[in-house]
């Protein structure tokens, strides 16, 4: 039988309290056969990506998506799957906004964008972002606007049957 | 559910721009109008059957109240 052990540290004078929640089931907390530090929700930051639980490797620290949408832009445009984004705008032909539910932290964050396109093989596709002429050198922290565009139609903006665009900041 | 409603509004040009709403961020479509047009920008919600599936004229739509 494995034993548990609990260590006072001599150094200290505060008292550590192990609570209950309010509750009438048995409850079990599991800890892996591994030696580490519980993290807990006061240790902002200290999440490394080892903890991930994706079977991550090395030690360079990884990023959260902030927001994420995959999309048809071809008739009656439809949501396939997103996060953290409240709808879609339609702009026009290729032009898109992506409406954040809850706004980036500030306007630096980074997009990537990706389109695919199902009934035809020809036509390479290219998207921007696209920011509404303020001189503002970031982004909206509620929004993003892109377009999406064909090379082989003079980059004419486009749509496409599957966009996606994922927000990291 | 949200995703079968559209929210239309006009745009400055006169045109109109349709909001697709998700049905996953926990607003009500009015909700997310009241977020995600415009200030300012007179807009209407409609059931999804009525918007135009084909889009081949699609930035000549203009926004009728």
């Amino acid at each position: 039988m494995s034993k548990i052990k609990l260590a006072p540290n001599a150094s200290g004078t505060g008292t550590l309290t192990i609570s209950a929640p309010n509750t009438n089931t048995d409850r079990t907390i599991s800890l892996t056969d591994t030696t580490g530090n519980i993290v807990t929700t006061g240790d902002s930051g200290t999440v490394t990506a080892p903890m991930l639980n994706g079977g991550q490797t090395g030690s360079a620290p990884a990023f959260g998506v902030r927001a994420w949408v995959r999309f048809d832009g071809t008739g009656t445009i439809a949501i396939e799957g997103s996060g953290n984004v409240s709808s879609l705008t339609d702009n026009g032909t290729g032009d898109y906004t992506i409406n954040f539910t809850t706004a980036m932290p500030d306007g630096n964050y980074t997009i990537a964008t990706a389109m695919e396109q199902f009934s035809t093989s020809s036509g390479r596709a290219i998207t921007c972002g696209y920011q509404n002429g303020t001189g503002d050198t970031t982004l909206s922290t509620s929004s993003v606007r892109v377009q999406t565009k064909m090379t082989e139609s003079s980059f004419a903006l486009t749509d496409f049957e599957g966009v996606s665009v994922v927000v990291v900041g | 559910m949200n995703s079968n409603k559209r929210i239309l509004w006009q745009t400055e040009d006169g045109g109109v721009a349709i909001i697709v709403p998700t049905d996953n961020c926990g607003l009500t479509v009015e909700e997310i109008a009241k977020k995600d047009v415009p200030s300012g920008r007179p807009y209407k919600i409609v059931d999804v059957s009525t918007v135009p599936s084909d889009r081949t004229f699609r930035n000549a739509w203009e926004y009728q109240a």
